[in-house]
């Protein structure tokens, strides 16, 4: 009971207690932690950061940790040298329904703390996506979310149905919003009706736990989340890359084949702070957080922002081990709060008074 | 493949600009081969959030020793001359597929254009201790650019050509190609594009050219898969190709070039190639 209290005093839970909107934070039960008898170990591995990121329909990861698309292939690639069963989810790269072989090379290309793409969805199509990699997923303790992308609403709904029931698929991340590629992908997540059809339609196609991923290329946000969450949403994603351009280095033309990439990395983390702030305060699905985290307080910031899980994406090139020792250092960032989970540390940073959304921030926007 | 802390124990510029780095990494001295690369993490994430890739210069499994060439051509390298001796640094290796030497082979021909020495002197010492001949032609813009004939074996016949004409051949290195076709049993490579173009299109009327005749099995038997080691083993020129590149195990999809079979990751199906794996039309 003492320790209960001393729990309850400290600043963070206080905090904590600040509803958000968010359905799932609000357990916020605070349980005795530091009890002098428990060895650090066993203290840790008490501590719960397991996390349901679509509670409607059961989407259940042991952490909150993900890896973003794009980033970590099939989740076969870094076998030889990370324990991927650690991490929180896997989102596989971008799929479609028939293989594309992507953008003309050079295709990636380093900036001022971050990096451009413009791999253009390469991919083999979602039937060989299944055959090769369903079986291999089937056998995982980690949950695997296919991301998929299409040229139109038939498109997404068509990979939606092939998907729906392949054991080893746990979910799907809606990627309306690659700004990679001519047709398809991005017109879906700049424009509110697009985004609530193209989303109303994948959830009337599969049972599975469907994710939406957002672009930060748009003025503003908070609509298009509104409307994906009204057409069925379980989650959302935030945020994909930001169009950007390089120029090649005798400056004759632009440095990519594709002329314009997605610019990520902790370069952008500010942005992706922005949105998921913003889309925190008008939505009430969870929200998993994407851009720029490389470190135990980027995921800490965006939890604080209303995010309830964090995926890593760029961060992973440098540091392979990044996702799974991001969850031992949450684990352990709990443990030295006193808390015994992590949902506390959510939503700590919006605006205390919910109702209205903020209009912060809205005179600096471009 | 797997992370290492490669200790660095010697570092030295061997030109104006360019280094040889020697670090102490047992795991990657004696797992590698020649051809193959490891993905370097520089410090200050911050500002540099990828890694860099860099040809295994040479190995000494004996020793543990691996040493890398590089030239400094932005922070990530200027970072790299500033790490001093007995610091580690992260390394992610051996990555990628290496050179295949056919065992019959008994005459190498290794060209090389500037940086790309480092992609093929390991080869060299590989081919020297198989007792093969080792020819490297070697080009550079001009004298001041040349890699020292100190830093390789004795055995090895060392030409070298300048744009210039400052040391050795005045043109391109590719120019000297023709005189070592015949003597060369299998060719290896590793330059700039526009060099390994040129000796791809030499390679291919090769044959022609010196009136070998196709021999092995009949028409409509089987033939090894297109990019598998066998078939590189079989072919004459194998190259070493570059592409700005994101993860280096094949997760990203960001390095890929364009193949005869479409899109093929340097770092995984790479980065040697059978030359006719490559679409050169692709490439300016």
């Amino acid at each position: 009971m003492t320790s209960r209290k001393k729990a309850a005093r400290s600043p963070a839970v206080g905090r904590a207690r600040i509803p958000t909107g968010s359905a799932a934070i609000a357990d916020l039960e605070v349980a005795a932690v530091t009890r002098p008898s428990m060895s650090e170990r066993e203290a840790l591995d008490r501590i719960d950061l397991s996390v349901d990121i679509a509670p409607e329909r059961g989407l259940l990861l042991p952490n909150p940790i993900l890896v973003a698309s794009g980033t970590f292939g099939y989740g076969v690639e870094y076998g030889e040298v990370v324990d991927v069963q650690r991490i929180g989810a896997i989102c596989c790269k971008g799929t479609t329904l028939r293989p594309r072989a992507g953008n003309q090379p050079p295709r990636v290309t380093e900036t001022p703390g971050g990096m451009l793409n413009s791999i253009g969805l390469q991919n083999p199509g979602v039937d060989a996506v299944i055959d090769k990699y369903g079986p291999i997923w089937q056998g995982w303790k980690v949950p695997v979310i296919v991301n998929i992308a299409g040229e139109s609403i038939e498109d997404y709904v068509e990979v939606a149905r092939r998907l729906d029931g392949v054991p080893g698929v746990a979910g799907i991340e809606l990627n309306i919003s690659c700004p990679n590629v001519g047709k398809g992908g991005l017109q879906f997540a700049i424009d509110r009706d697009a985004a609530r059809a193209v989303t109303a339609a994948v959830r009337r196609a599969t049972e599975l736990p469907l994710l939406v991923k957002l672009s930060p290329n748009v003025s503003d946000v908070r609509p298009i989340a509104k409307a994906i969450e009204e057409a069925g949403a379980d989650a959302i994603c935030a945020i994909n890359t930001l169009s950007g351009l390089a120029v090649s280095a005798d400056r004759t033309r632009a440095f990519l084949g594709n002329t314009y990439g997605g610019l990520s990395g902790p370069a952008i983390k500010p942005v992706a702070l922005r949105i998921v702030y913003e889309v925190a305060q008008v939505v009430s699905i969870p929200i998993v957080a994407i851009g720029g985290v490389t470190n135990l307080d980027d995921v800490l910031d965006f939890l604080a922002c209303g995010a309830m899980a964090v995926q890593v994406g760029t961060a992973i090139f440098a540091d392979p081990e990044l996702p799974v020792r991001l969850g031992d250092e949450l684990r352990a960032e709990c443990l030295r709060r006193g808390l015994a989970s992590y949902k506390p540390l959510i939503g700590t940073a919006l605006p205390k008074k919910t109702g209205a959304a903020s209009a912060k921030g809205a005179e600096y926007r471009p | 493949m797997r992370l290492v802390a490669a200790e660095l124990v010697e570092s030295r510029e061997i030109l104006p600009g360019q280094w040889i780095q020697s670090f102490h990494a047992p795991e990657l001295a004696s797992g590698s081969r020649a051809g193959q690369f490891v993905h370097v993490r520089t410090g200050d994430y911050s500002g540099l959030v990828l890694r860099r890739p860099f040809s295994i210069n040479t190995a000494d499994p004996a020793t543990g020793i691996i040493t890398l060439h590089f030239r400094t051509v932005g922070r990530g390298t200027e970072w790299m001359t500033r790490v001093r001796e007995g610091e580690r640094i992260d390394m992610l290796g051996p990555l990628g597929r290496p050179f295949e030497v056919d065992p019959r082979s008994h005459n190498l021909l290794l060209v090389a254009g500037g940086l790309g020495m480092a992609g093929v002197r390991m080869l060299v010492d590989e081919a020297v201790r198989a007792g093969r001949g080792v020819t490297i032609l070697f080009g550079a813009l001009s004298a001041s650019h040349v890699y020292p004939s100190s830093l390789l074996p004795d055995e090895v016949e060392y030409i070298v050509a300048t744009d210039d004409g400052s040391l050795g051949h005045r043109g391109y290195v590719t120019e000297l190609v023709p005189e070592y076709e015949a003597w060369a049993d299998q060719a290896f490579a590793c330059g700039p594009q526009a060099m390994l173009k040129r000796l791809a299109a030499l390679a291919a009327g090769r044959r022609e050219r010196l009136g070998v005749a196709k021999l092995g099995r009949k028409r409509g038997g089987p033939t090894d898969p297109l990019g598998s080691a066998a078939a590189r083993r079989k072919s004459f020129l194998q190259v070493s190709m570059e592409q700005t590149m994101g993860c280096a195990v094949g997760a990203c999809l960001g390095c890929t070039i364009i193949g005869v079979d479409g899109p093929q990751r340097v770092c995984r199906e790479g980065p040697v190639f059978a030359a006719d794996e490559v679409s050169w039309e692709a490439i300016p």
